[in-house]
């Protein structure tokens, strides 16, 4: 079956143009004009993948990432009109997985669809620790203890790409290539930001991290099992 | 010795420095200098003419009691005279010491003594009271006394020894006595002046400290009076300090009808009208940012579904006749060139706005600039240009926006390959220890004088007959340099007709210092290459 990917614009023109581009790479594009609409649709047509418009009429973009972050992990692409910085790290912080600044081309914004849609799992073993973390790689779950920590795709595959060399420290730009698929120079922040959520999932103390460690001036990588 | 200079003058250049920056400071000393020079003058004045008033008039009265005695002495001897031969000098000589003292009642040494150079029938033994061998008698004034007649005085002033063992001053006064048969004699009485010379010593010191309190008194009214003055004025400059610091709410208190109120008034109606044209500014920028924002949004909504359809036609140009193929390749090259022009306009006026915030990082500029040289590598090749990198310093991490630096050095090493004629372009990275500098030198066309002055001028070409291929929207420079001096930095440029061309980056090496050099000279040494 082929992914639906649900577009949320303002703009028909564009909505439309979208629509065309991801039909003819063989997706299902579903449209909502607003913010409500979106969420509504989010709901009863369970999307794969969401792209978003971060200026919408009413409820807003960084509102309606908030809204379906809270309910599901499904990557959320935003576009973003603005070269505004701040737009940026705030749709980030909300939840979304990764960003395009339009205009765009349609190559690229399949790519990064792709990219979300089709996560480069490393092969590995069932289960890898980490800290005091347990990654069930097969069942795609993180447990800690008993306990059952929810993460949404990207962040499972980040902390996973961590986890699976401990041994190595990785550059946000590796974790760029590997996690978000970026294959040149990318937007670091949006390491640091999804860096700073899964912080905030997985570790006991995030202002003092013990999974996810940071190494100054190089990057992150993987707290000791314990 | 050395030390103590040093100190000397460390004292010296701490008070100039207390001198020149306290006006309080300044004026108290001025107005008690001023004031003591003045007192002093004053109190000299009268001392002076209290004593020798007072002495004056003691003289005065000394000479006339000393005539007295004169004149009753001589009378004495005089009677002596009709009398006979035998009479006892002596006793004639008590009797006329009798008569002199009776006469001079306060003057406590009397001398008589012969004068010298005469012979006579009879003498009389020289008489002087005890302490008067002591006393040094000039001779001038035993010349004048023998000179003048016998009514005529002559006085002096003199050192009279007291019983403390110090001296007191006094007037010594001489006068000529006849003696029948013993020929001349001198006398002298002496007065000692210690009652004048207490009164003018009380006199003194009453002036002395008259004059200090007086001088403190004025002293104080000067402080009293420069900080009354002084203190509004110290206000009102800390007020335009903060007001410079961005407190706009910031206002003097108007109180009364006098200068300083006229001061505080005119003050705070500057303040009002430089806080309302600020807020003016400030409105219009924000105004503008909000435009800025707006036409973003509005352009690049249909330009992004222009881009996406462009594109999608682009893809599929070979299955298109000839005429609507080249017709998609125009349609997907211009949008980008509309983008990009759209890009930089916006930039350009994001900065016109103030709405400019940099985003620094440690970065490596050395690495940054090989970057940079790569990513012109396919442009360079087609030119068949190569760029060589020197780079003798740079090696640190640099605090900047690299998104910003990275853009310039893109715009620089695009106009050089542009620009270049296919020679070879050298880029230069250096540092010192205040800045770190990037050079881009090529061997090109070069500019005029006249080109160069408008290098950096939005939408202005050096050659608009040129083939362009790095596609430039006219803004690049202009963004460059905004680039550059929203991190403190500068960018200049270096160009001969024939020789080519070279811009210069130079960012300082902690963030927010001042360039004042640059670690690389322009043009930059070709020997160093």
């Amino acid at each position: 079956m082929n992914a639906r990917i649900l577009v949320v614009d303002d703009d028909p023109a564009i909505a439309e143009m979208i629509g065309i581009v991801l039909r003819a790479e063989g997706f299902e594009p579903q449209f909502a004009g607003e913010g409500q609409a979106a969420l509504d649709l989010f709901r009863s047509g369970k999307a794969d993948l969401v792209l978003l418009d971060l200026m919408l009429p009413g409820m807003d973009g960084i509102e309606v990432c908030a809204h379906i972050r809270a309910e599901s992990g499904v990557p959320i692409i935003m576009l973003t009109a603005k070269g505004d910085a701040s737009d940026v790290v705030r749709g980030l912080e909300s939840g979304a997985d990764d960003y395009v600044v339009k205009p765009f081309n349609p190559k690229e914004l399949v790519a990064r669809i792709r990219a979300r849609l089709r996560p480069t799992l490393p092969t590995t073993s069932d289960a890898i620790g980490i800290g005091d973390l347990v990654i069930d790689v097969a069942g795609h779950e993180v447990r800690r203890g008993d306990g059952r920590i929810n993460l949404t795709p990207l962040e499972f595959e980040l902390l996973l790409a961590l986890a699976a060399k401990p041994q190595q420290v990785f550059t946000r730009e590796m974790l760029l290539e590997q996690v978000w698929g970026y294959h040149y120079k990318a937007d670091t922040r949006l390491v640091n930001v999804h860096v700073q959520r899964l912080r905030a999932k997985v570790e006991h103390d995030p202002d003092n991290p013990r999974i996810v460690t940071t190494v100054r001036g190089v990057g992150y990588r993987a707290g000791a099992v314990t | 010795m050395r030390v103590d200079w040093r100190n000397w003058r460390e004292w010296l250049r701490r008070l100039w420095r207390l001198w020149r920056g306290s006006l309080r400071i300044r004026t108290v000393a001025i107005t008690v200098l001023l004031s003591a020079i003045a007192i002093t003058a004053i109190g000299a004045y009268i001392s002076t003419s209290v004593s020798s008033n007072l002495f004056d008039q003691r003289r005065q009265s000394v000479t006339a009691e000393a005539g007295k005695a004169t004149t009753s002495a001589q009378n004495v001897f005089t009677q002596v005279q009709d009398l006979s031969d035998s009479t006892d000098l002596e006793s004639v000589e008590d009797s006329a010491t009798n008569a002199i003292q009776t006469a001079a009642p306060s003057a406590p040494l009397i001398a008589i003594l012969r004068a010298p150079g005469q012979g006579g029938p009879s003498r009389m033994e020289n008489r002087a009271s005890e302490g008067f061998e002591a006393l040094d008698l000039s001779q001038a004034l035993s010349k004048s006394v023998l000179s003048g007649g016998s009514r005529q005085l002559s006085w002096q002033s003199i050192a009279v020894p007291n019983k403390a063992g110090g001296t007191d001053p006094g007037i010594i006064v001489g006068s000529l006595l006849d003696v029948p048969t013993a020929g001349q004699y001198q006398l002298y009485l002496v007065y000692n002046l210690s009652d004048v010379q207490q009164t003018l010593g009380f006199v003194q010191r009453t002036l002395v400290l008259g004059g200090l309190a007086l001088v403190l008194l004025i002293g104080a009214v000067a402080y009293l009076i420069v900080r009354l003055i002084v203190g509004p004025v110290r206000l009102a400059a800390e007020t335009s300090e903060k007001l410079a610091a961005g407190h706009l709410e910031e206002r003097l208190r108007e109180r009364g009808d006098d200068e300083l109120a006229v001061l505080a008034r005119s003050f705070n109606r500057m303040a009002d009208s430089m806080q309302r044209q600020i807020r003016q500014l400030a409105d219009l920028s924000r105004l503008q940012q909000r435009f800025v924002s707006d036409v973003s949004h509005e352009l690049r909504t249909p330009l992004t579904t222009i881009r996406l359809a462009g594109d999608v036609l682009y893809d599929q140009r070979d299955t298109f006749p000839p005429a609507t193929a080249r017709t998609a390749e125009l349609l997907h090259t211009q949008t980008q060139r509309f983008e990009s022009l759209l890009a930089d306009l916006l930039e350009m006026s994001r900065y016109d706005a103030g709405a400019v915030q940099l985003e620094t990082d440690p970065t490596n500029l050395v690495r940054l600039v090989e970057d940079a040289i790569e990513a012109v590598a396919p442009l360079a090749e087609e030119k068949h240009t190569e760029i060589r990198l020197v780079a003798p310093g740079g090696y640190f991490e640099a605090d900047v926006d690299a998104r910003r630096i990275r853009r310039i050095l893109q715009n620089l090493l695009g106009n050089a390959i542009d620009h270049g004629e296919g020679l070879p372009i050298d880029v230069y990275v250096d540092s010192d220890a205040d800045a770190v500098a990037i050079a881009v030198r090529d061997h090109g066309i070069g500019l005029t004088q006249v080109e160069l002055a408008r290098v950096f001028d939005r939408f202005w070409r050096a050659d608009p007959s040129r083939q362009r291929t790095t596609g430039g929207t006219g803004l690049g420079l202009a963004i460059a340099l905004e680039d550059a001096a929203v991190h403190g930095g500068l960018l200049d440029v270096w160009s001969e007709k024939g020789q080519g061309s070279c811009f210069r980056l130079t960012l300082p090496r902690q963030f927010g210092a001042l360039v004042m050099g640059s670690p690389i000279p322009m043009p930059p040494d070709e020997d160093a290459a």
